[in-house]
């Protein structure tokens, strides 16, 4: 008989399951019926319109459906019901409300299903706005949500194969087996959940993932839109809505990943935005070739000429969406990549393996084709026009592409490098040289041409003009970089290059958009470029100039590598011991940690350190400013501690501040006692920090013969000076001998107790602690970054400029 | 020919040159006894914790030396000294991934990798990274 369990609420997993199959059957029929009306539209109209309708009403259904589905799993997270698998794994109790959004995400079937919920929505626009385009572009989108919805479907085929993970599973199915579950009231022992992992629990995890989904998920509507040209053979009804959604895609994409940048920066501890790790590539590869689609397909716009590599590029874009999710989420990676999506298991690896595959067979079924109609033009294209160079651009972006692909997926190519010459490849032992030392080149073609495109026209320019102005330009841009680099000292000449590039890039469209385009409303791509030449510049300054200064300066130098000894100093050192209240040089400033907190709303321990700077002549205060770098101490499941960075910003820089280590606090306060210390009159007692005077008694407060107060007058000092007065109590009482307590000097973590008087000997017996500050330390790590609000500032203008573009192209007739 | 082609071709041959020459720049994983072969060279080891033996770590000392001892795949142990903190956790990793080079007997390092099981996760990755 089975068990019948106490306590369970079953029917929101029921009726989430039930949505999850819904939006399957609803993407499926939308799918076929999107079809029968693209194929029938020439044939019968009526029925063709039909079909059609029965599209829209099922893709609605689904749509419908998939918002079930959110808000099941949303009333399973919010009600904390633990009998369910995915509210277990990824939530708590003590979860604050703003994380449990964040739970979503953690999982692989909360971000698949996230990646759906934006298809549908952006789907259900492309609905109402593709037009004649609207049957063949929505069949694929129906398609795409096809595979989408069989990753939550969770059914068994003969008991092995298993299609897709449902986020409805119940936790005694997902641990069959284990004993609690034998009890069936199982659920009163699971009190609550395993909770957020730490490192997601910061704001940036709660708006990075929907935007950065939002981003991939946009990918999808240039691609769909792509094979339905294709499909109908009509390129001219494609331009516009694809140039809109590439614009924003690219837009959305790009703030995506910088967005993970700046989660990397806030709360990770890599000490930088980017590190070049295979997650982070996995998402800029899609938006580099994307760009490079965009470009083309403008110049397909003005010339007719470079449809095919447009094409080429937006369905490479997509697939390369789900290459990307076939790298992050399988486990693929494997010991190469810091994030922690790993081994979501077999069947998901095959599972994308095949939604990959097809979608490839499909793309390039279409372009065979339709290969030989693709409009072509056969004469040469003049070298000094727009296209012309918009083309060689989007070839650099796409080899770029390549260049990290290859290197990204070494763990997926390198078992058949094994085979092939017995060696077992591994990335580059230092990833961020190796990519930085490629990249660099196509950063310095890139702002180069950034810079210098729009001053050329599409098919015929004023070649004298445009070369007058570009070398003016180009003079005024040698001189501001060699200034820039003569002050930051940036002494690398490939680095030199790009900084002349990426200011060229700067001024170039600065004086393109006030003096020639002068048009608000056009100035969209000048404004783009303009905000790339400043991440540009952004990125080489705070990561060339990138400083750790938080040099240890003390204990053993460790040798590494074949460089100087102060390169290798400088590399091995780079954590610096803070004793509590005992300044240390970091950097150009003085910094102190106060001492550590904790409440009890929050879960984390912060760490107050102070930092100052003097003027070295005259010792006047210049800055100080206090930051309290945090960290989870022993949290839940792991022993030491998980930090998270505390940074000040200034407008041209950053101090940047972690805790690395922390003593056990079991160790701490050991052998911290009390020791006893006969005084006399003027004696001095030797701390370990200082000293202090016995000065003189003070007998106070005499009522009668048998009860007398009697005060020590005691000055501490360190080796300073003069810190503070202690005065220190002690009476008798009817002949008891009483002391009245212990006086504190916190300055110094002093502890002074007035125990006993020795008359005849003119002294008195004190009792003094003075913790030791060396018992109370924290090890961490101090970094600066100059100049990365020209980073920030530089995206925040990319951005503007894709979103005015399509202003643009929105408000305009094609 | 076009001029377009021409540039294409250029930076085809480019790209080709810099993606032959890249495959020097990748590293090997490598077992501590073949590491050793080259001492200096920095390669990646993949080994497990000797939970046995004694981690030392002291920050008063020196707070970017951390020493642990490492069974590689090949069941060879070694001492390893990894410049920078303790990364947390590292007791219970399963299996520890680590870029550096031989020292004599030493096993010099300055990137961690960990696998950790969790009870609460079935894979975690953390890392320790010392540059």
């Amino acid at each position: 008989m089975e068990t019948q369990f106490i306590g369970e609420h079953l029917w929101p997993g029921q009726l989430g399951h039930f949505f999850v199959i819904c939006a399957f059957v609803g993407a499926l029929l939308s799918a076929f019926s999107y079809w029968r009306a693209a194929v029938t539209e020439n044939v019968e109209l009526t029925t063709s319109n039909s079909w059609l309708r029965l599209g829209r009403g099922s893709f609605i259904f689904h749509t419908v459906s998939i918002i079930g589905i959110f808000s099941m799993l949303y009333y399973i997270i919010t009600h904390h019901l633990f009998e369910y698998n995915y509210a277990f794994q990824h939530s708590s109790k003590a979860l604050p409300m703003k994380y449990l959004l964040s739970c979503f995400w953690e999982g692989q079937e909360g971000s698949f299903m996230l990646w759906a919920f934006w298809h549908s929505i952006l789907g259900m626009i492309v609905m109402f706005t593709a037009r004649n385009l609207e049957s063949r572009t929505m069949t694929v989108i129906a398609l795409v949500q096809v595979a989408i919805a069989t990753m939550l479907l969770g059914f068994y085929f003969g008991g092995d194969v298993k299609v897709g993970t449902t986020p409805f599973i119940l936790l005694r199915y997902s641990m069959q087996g284990a004993p609690i579950f034998q009890q069936a009231n199982y659920l009163n022992m699971i009190q609550d959940g395993n909770g957020l992992n730490i490192l997601l629990q910061n704001y940036w995890m709660v708006i990075h993932p929907p935007v950065l989904f939002l981003g991939f998920a946009s990918t999808l509507i240039p691609f769909a839109y792509t094979l339905a040209a294709l499909w109908k053979g009509d390129y001219q009804l494609w331009l516009k809505p694809t140039w809109v959604w590439s614009l924003f895609a690219g837009a959305v994409l790009g703030t995506g990943i910088m967005m993970g940048g700046a989660w990397a920066y806030e709360s990770l501890t890599f000490g930088g935005y980017w590190a070049w790790d295979p997650v982070e590539n996995a998402s800029l590869v899609p938006w580099l070739t994307l760009i490079a689609g965009l470009h083309t397909l403008i110049v397909f716009k003005a010339t007719q000429r470079s449809l095919p590599i447009t094409v080429i590029f937006f369905i490479l874009t997509y697939l390369l969406v789900w290459y990307s999710t076939f790298l992050t989420r399988t486990g693929v990676l494997g010991n190469t990549s810091v994030h922690a999506f790993t081994g979501e298991g077999k069947p998901l690896y095959w599972h994308l393996i095949i939604v990959l595959s097809v979608m490839l067979l499909a793309s390039i079924g279409f372009m065979i084709y339709r290969w030989k109609s693709l409009p072509k033009i056969k004469e040469e294209e003049p070298i000094a026009t727009r296209e012309f160079w918009m083309f060689i651009g989007a070839f650099v972006l796409l080899l770029s592409a390549i260049q990290i692909t290859i290197s990204t997926s070494i763990p997926v190519w390198s078992p058949l490098a094994k085979w092939l010459t017995g060696k077992d490849i591994a990335p580059p032992v230092d990833p961020v040289r190796h990519y930085n030392n490629i990249q660099v080149w196509v950063a310095i073609l890139i702002t180069c041409m950034t810079g210098a495109v729009l001053y050329l026209k599409f098919k015929k320019s004023d070649v004298g003009t445009a070369i007058k102005r570009l070398l003016k330009i180009a003079a005024v841009a040698i001189i501001i970089s060699s200034a820039i680099a003569y002050l930051q000292k940036i002494n690398t000449w490939q680095y030199d290059l790009l900084l002349f590039s990426s200011v060229f890039a700067i001024i170039a469209m600065l004086h393109y958009a006030v003096f020639i385009q002068k048009k608000l409303k056009k100035m969209g791509p000048a404004v783009a470029h303009l905000g790339f030449g400043l991440v540009m510049l952004g990125i080489l300054i705070s990561s060339y100039k990138k400083e750790v200064i938080s040099i240890n300066t003390i204990g053993a130098i460790i040798d590494f590598g074949k460089k100087s000894d102060a390169e290798n100093a400088k590399e091995s050192q780079e954590n610096v011991v803070l004793y509590k209240n005992t300044p240390a040089i970091i950097g150009n400033y003085w910094a102190t940690f106060l001492g550590d907190s904790t409440s009890a709303s929050d879960p984390r321990t912060f760490y107050k350190v102070h930092y100052e700077q003097k003027d070295s002549t005259n010792g006047k205060k210049l800055e100080s400013f206090t930051l309290y770098p945090d960290a989870f101490v022993n949290p839940k499941g792991q022993m030491g501690l998980t930090p998270n960075p505390a940074s000040q910003h200034f407008l041209t820089k950053d101090i940047f501040t972690y805790v690395t280590s922390v003593p056990d606090p079991a160790q701490k306060n050991a052998d911290n006692d009390f020791k006893v210390h006969e005084v006399m009159l003027l004696d001095t007692v030797i701390l370990s920090k200082g000293y202090l005077i016995f000065n003189s008694f003070e007998k106070a407060d005499i009522k009668d013969s048998t009860n007398i107060s009697v005060k020590a007058n005691l000055s501490v000092y360190d080796l300073k000076g003069l810190v503070g007065e202690l005065h220190p109590a002690f009476s008798i009482q009817n002949n008891t001998l009483q002391s009245e307590g212990a006086e504190k000097l916190s300055l110094m973590n002093l502890e002074v107790i007035f125990t006993n008087i020795f008359p005849q000997k003119n002294a008195i017996e004190l009792m003094i602690k003075q913790t030791d500050d060396k018992q109370d330390y924290i090890v961490m790590k101090a970094l600066l970054f100059p100049y990365i609000n020209v980073l920030w500032l530089g995206i925040v203008v990319m951005v503007l400029g894709f979103f005015l573009s399509m202003w643009n192209r929105l408000t305009k007739k094609f | 020919m076009k001029s377009t082609h021409i540039i294409i071709l250029v930076l085809v041959a480019a790209a080709v040159c810099v993606i032959v020459s890249m495959f020097g720049d990748f590293s090997t994983y490598e077992t501590f006894a073949s590491a050793a072969k080259e001492p200096g060279k920095q390669y990646h080891v993949i080994g497990f914790l000797e939970k046995t033996k004694q981690m030392e770590y002291d920050p008063i000392k020196d707070p970017n030396r951390f020493t642990f001892f490492v069974k590689d795949k090949a069941g060879n142990e070694s001492k390893v000294v990894f410049s920078g903190s303790k990364p947390t956790d590292i007791e219970k990793s399963e299996q520890i991934v680590m870029t550096g080079y031989m020292d004599g007997n030493e096993f010099k390092c300055k990137k961690i990798q960990m696998k950790c099981p969790s009870k609460y996760k079935k894979d975690q990755v953390v890392e320790g990274k010392a540059g």
